[in-house]
């Protein structure tokens, strides 16, 4: 399929710059934003109010996990950071709830990120409130002008508003954004739709109520998007390359070779392309940090990128692709795993396939949506294991979901073994360990509170490993299907499994 | 590459798959990844073996190894880095802030591996440790990758918020034929193993070196042992084990090594009941010169003592009826504790038409016939043992001996010392008339304590009238 006849060494390379790029853009890139343009709108309003103007803002940001609220953060802040001196002009202070556990972190943190430690030095400070206003008049004092503002941003923002212990750090924050002391913009980003109950009365009333909800399937204005459409659109905007990557070297080519007719017909096929190929580039900012050097995708060829864009149109096209991707989108709509099911299929590429294989999408969708692992497991216990399980399971259906302990399941055993002469017989030691192996696979439960009929008298804690209830933590139908594709699977267990009553 | 491969048979959909999201040093590596599969599958050795040919730089934790946080963490910081030896590190703050600074001092993009072994244990400790790590590289500007391996699936790992979700990858146990060609890799060793500990002539060695005899014993082996354990360890335990013993014959020159059938036929009670030991590791293999000595125990009484004891002890944890005997109970103290063990398991208001010779006539009602007819799940001695005070104890001990005896105080500190014993769990009560206990052995054991002194406890359990 490739176009262009490059020796095996080069195209090993345009393959490995071509797998490095998008993978790259998969993993790496936290900037590009798409859709939500009121969303992003508004919180860029907030933003540049308050570090161009200098007013307080406090706003909630909801949304489902992956739907790309630390996206829309960076992205805004990106903008920003062009237009405006953000070094200078404001600070930008990014706590997030599963690390900043305490408060006291969390203010240890933000004094490091204010770069105050030296003026903290020693002192100690009676309450939090202190702390803070020190901190912020530290801020004021030390800078030859007016004070900085600050821009917090809080992620994991439930994390914050921990049970049980006051919310300090919140209630010194959302104060401060009314008491003019500093301008200040505070975010926080939660996944909880109910984050509000969990808020303090004095925090919540000093809060501005500002909530923006992130909703992934939410239309935009009068745009009609399916969540196909809208997987088929990340599917391109992902595996796409960038045309003007290969521009430069082009360029460098044709000035050369002047005068040829060919190399002036694809410059100017270049100049209609540049309009919308930015879309789908890594900003530069994401190479500088990942301290990669960007010049090296310079070497990609034109005509290989051509292709390979080509080959990833065609792929959404292909009806396979559509119902993979459509099941995929019935499954989730969180685009951090539609991600991770790119990079997968991207981190197939090799010399050797150096395009995507249909199947491979397919079966890396099916893989992440639904993974049946507890199947997997299943299908690897030794047939003692599973035969326990079996009876485990019969028990159970018979006593209404009673939970059962190993003389009990040892007891329907030994009567379905002993019915069938074929099966070895088995010692039980050996059985007690393979109950013991169930449990460590946690395929089976112990019952916590012992509030049923049969244990009376006796703490969970005290009794033998024999007595001790358990319930079966593995679904019916998992067991089925499990059954169902077991190898070499004797025909009496099967035909137990299924005449319930023995 | 082929190394690796020969290095982990069966496992090459695994190593591909582990090599493909590892891509190359300078690409970035996932978020995370889980790793999960049974006991012994092979998941740390593909995972050690992929890194070190990628030659990544990687940390390598045990999770058990981590009993607080504080050890995890400043074990990952000094794997990491090589002059942070004395690293102090206490909340994952600080760790953050420790791999930044790691990065800051990092000029390219150097990929990094943190492999979390027995991951499960981590749930134990804090549930933020591992929302956090699976989404590590957000925090710091390294291209790290957290990989769990673990022997649960991911199901078990329940997070009440949701979490970054890691990519998923499972080890499937290995079936038979993986099995066999496993433990056929190691036949040498196997062979080794026998010759170091005999020496016989070369005719013999070069028979037992035969890949066919080896594959032959393998064969029976697994077609009994692979019914109740598919893990390779304890396989290649019990394979060991046996092939000495299957080699015997041969090796004494009584069944020619290719006659077959004769080797099954020897081979296969032996199998039986070293199937008994499976996962115990009793060391049943005599050295050729205890072997030796224990068959000339009755003629010479001069034994060396202390070896002779250690065989013993191994042969009475082969089973439940020579361990019920190795405690060498007194006779009174045998019937105390087939006492307790029918005070335990007996309802106490059936005691009377149990153990009195005049328990007056038993109207059969229907509805007694119809209790009759027990619920399997229902049976006492399925249910486990009931508490019962020292009183009921005596009264039951007096029933079922024949003869009189005085209450002496030698009888109750044979309680005590059946207490001691851990035969019969007694509370702390100092208080005799308070005082509760609880049988705590099986039903093998009793019997083969009840037969030494001709008692039959089946004739006195409720469960069985």
């Amino acid at each position: 399929m490739i176009m262009h006849e490059l020796s095996e060494s080069q195209s090993l390379n345009q393959i490995k710059l071509l797998r490095k790029y998008l993978k790259l853009k998969i993993l790496e890139d936290n900037i590009r934003f798409r859709d939500h343009d009121s969303e992003r709108n508004h919180v860029y309003n907030l933003i540049s109010r308050s570090i161009m103007h200098g007013e307080s803002h406090s706003a909630l940001i909801i949304g489902p996990r992956g739907c790309g609220k630390t996206t829309l953060i960076n992205s805004v802040l990106q903008q920003i950071s062009k237009e405006a001196d953000i070094v200078n002009d404001a600070l930008i202070i990014k706590l997030n709830g599963l690390i900043h556990q305490d408060d006291k972190i969390a203010l240890k943190s933000i004094t490091a990120q204010m770069q105050l430690e030296n003026a903290v030095g020693d002192r100690v400070f009676g309450t939090f409130a202190e702390n803070l206003s020190f901190l912020l008049s530290c801020l004021t004092s030390g800078a030859d002008r007016k004070c900085k503002s600050m821009v917090f941003v809080l992620e994991e923002f439930d994390m914050f508003c921990h049970s049980g212990r006051t919310q300090t750090l919140l209630y010194n924050l959302f104060d401060i954004t009314h008491s003019k002391q500093a301008p200040m913009c505070v975010l926080g980003i939660t996944n909880r739709i109910d984050v509000m109950e969990m808020l303090e009365k004095r925090v919540k009333s000093r809060f501005s109520h500002r909530q923006i909800f992130l909703f992934p399937n939410e239309n935009q204005e009068g745009v009609e998007k399916s969540p196909l459409s809208k997987c088929k659109e990340i599917f391109v905007q992902y595996l796409s390359m960038p045309l003007n990557l290969a521009k430069r070297n082009v360029k460098e080519i044709s000035k050369k070779r002047k005068g040829r007719k060919s190399i002036v017909n694809v410059e100017e096929k270049m100049d209609v392309d540049t309009i919308d190929d930015n879309q789908y580039a890594i900003p530069e900012e994401v190479f500088t940090r990942c301290k990669v050097d960007s010049s090296q995708f310079q070497n990609l060829e034109y005509g290989f990128i051509e292709s390979w864009n080509a080959h990833v149109e065609s792929l959404v096209e292909d009806q396979k692709v559509i119902d993979a991707l459509e099941k995929f989108s019935y499954y989730t709509v969180n685009e951090q795993l539609f991600k991770d099911v790119l990079f997968q299929i991207v981190s197939k590429l090799s010399l050797s396939k150096s395009y995507i294989d249909v199947n491979d999408i397919s079966s890396s969708i099916d893989h992440t949506v639904s993974p049946e692992h507890r199947v997997k497991l299943l299908q690897s216990l030794s047939i003692l294991e599973l035969s326990l399980v079996i009876a485990m399971m019969h028990g159970m259906e018979i006593f209404d979901g009673q939970p059962m302990n190993f003389e009990m399941v040892l007891h329907r055993y030994t009567k379905f073994s002993n019915t069938n002469s074929s099966t070895q017989t088995v010692p039980r030691p050996v059985i007690l360990k393979a109950f013991e192996h169930l449990q460590e696979l946690e395929i089976i439960m112990p019952v916590k509170n012992t509030d049923s009929i049969y244990n009376t008298d006796t703490t969970t804690s005290r009794v033998q490993k024999e007595y001790k209830l358990y319930t079966l933590a593995a679904p019916l139908e998992d067991i089925k299907e499990a059954m169902k594709g077991f190898k070499a699977l004797p025909t009496e267990i099967n035909h137990w499994f299924n005449n319930s009553v023995f | 590459m082929e190394e690796m491969y020969n290095k982990l048979p069966c496992r090459e959909d695994q190593l591909n798959n582990l090599l493909d999201l590892l891509g190359e040093s300078d690409e970035p590596l996932p978020a995370s990844l889980f790793v999960s599969g049974g006991m012994a599958t092979g998941k740390s050795l593909c995972l050690t073996t992929v890194l070190q040919y990628l030659n990544y730089k990687h940390v390598f934790i045990d999770c058990i190894e981590c009993y607080s946080t504080k050890i995890l963490y400043e074990s990952i910081l000094a794997g990491l880095s090589d002059d942070y030896m004395d690293v102090k590190c206490d909340s994952l703050w600080e760790l953050v802030n420790n791999l930044n600074t790691l990065s800051n001092q990092q000029n390219n993009y150097e990929a990094i591996v943190l492999v979390l072994d027995r991951a499960e244990r981590l749930r134990n400790i804090d549930q933020n440790i591992i929302s956090t790590l699976l989404r590590l590289r957000e925090f710091c500007n390294l291209n790290i990758c957290s990989i769990f391996v673990t022997h649960l699936i991911y199901d078990n790992f329940y997070f009440k918020i949701g979490v970054r979700e890691p990519i998923k990858l499972y080890f499937p146990n290995y079936n038979k034929e993986e099995l066999f060609k496993i433990i056929f890799l190691s036949q040498k060793s196997f062979v080794r193993y026998l010759t170091t500990n005999n020496d016989f002539g070369c005719d013999i060695k070069e028979e037992l070196e035969r890949p066919e005899l080896f594959a032959n014993f393998l064969n029976a082996f697994l077609s009994v042992f692979y019914r109740p354990c598919r893990d390779l360890i304890e396989l290649q335990h019990m394979a060991r084990v046996n092939f000495v013993k299957y080699c015997e014959p041969i090796i004494k020159n009584e069944i020619k090594p290719n006659d077959l059938s004769k080797l099954w036929r020897h081979i296969a009670p032996i199998l039986k009941t070293s199937l008994e030991l499976l996962y115990l590791r009793i060391n049943t293999t005599k050295t050729p010169t205890q072997a030796q000595s224990l068959g000339k125990e009755n003629s010479e009484e001069a034994q060396p003592q202390r070896y002779n004891f250690d065989n013993i002890l191994k042969e009475e944890l082969l089973s439940t009826k020579t361990f019920a005997q190795s405690f060498e109970l007194p006779y009174y103290a045998k019937y105390l504790l087939i006492a307790a063990y029918l005070a335990s398991y007996n309802p106490p208001k059936e005691d009377k038409r149990l153990f009195m010779k005049n328990h007056g006539k038993q109207r059969k009602k229907l509805q007694h016939v119809r209790a009759k007819a027990k619920i399997s799940e229902k049976l006492n001695t399925q249910l486990g043992p009931k508490v019962f005070t020292l009183d009921r104890l005596l009264a039951i001990f007096y029933a079922i001996l024949e003869e009189r005896i005085g209450l002496t105080s030698n009888l109750l500190a044979q309680i005590a010392t059946l207490v001691e014993l851990r035969l019969i769990a007694g509370s702390k009560e100092i208080d005799l008339d308070t005082s509760k206990y609880k049988c705590i052995i099986g039903y093998d054991f009793i019997s083969a304590v009840a037969q030494t002194v001709g008692f039959n406890v089946r004739k006195y359990l409720y469960d069985f009238m």
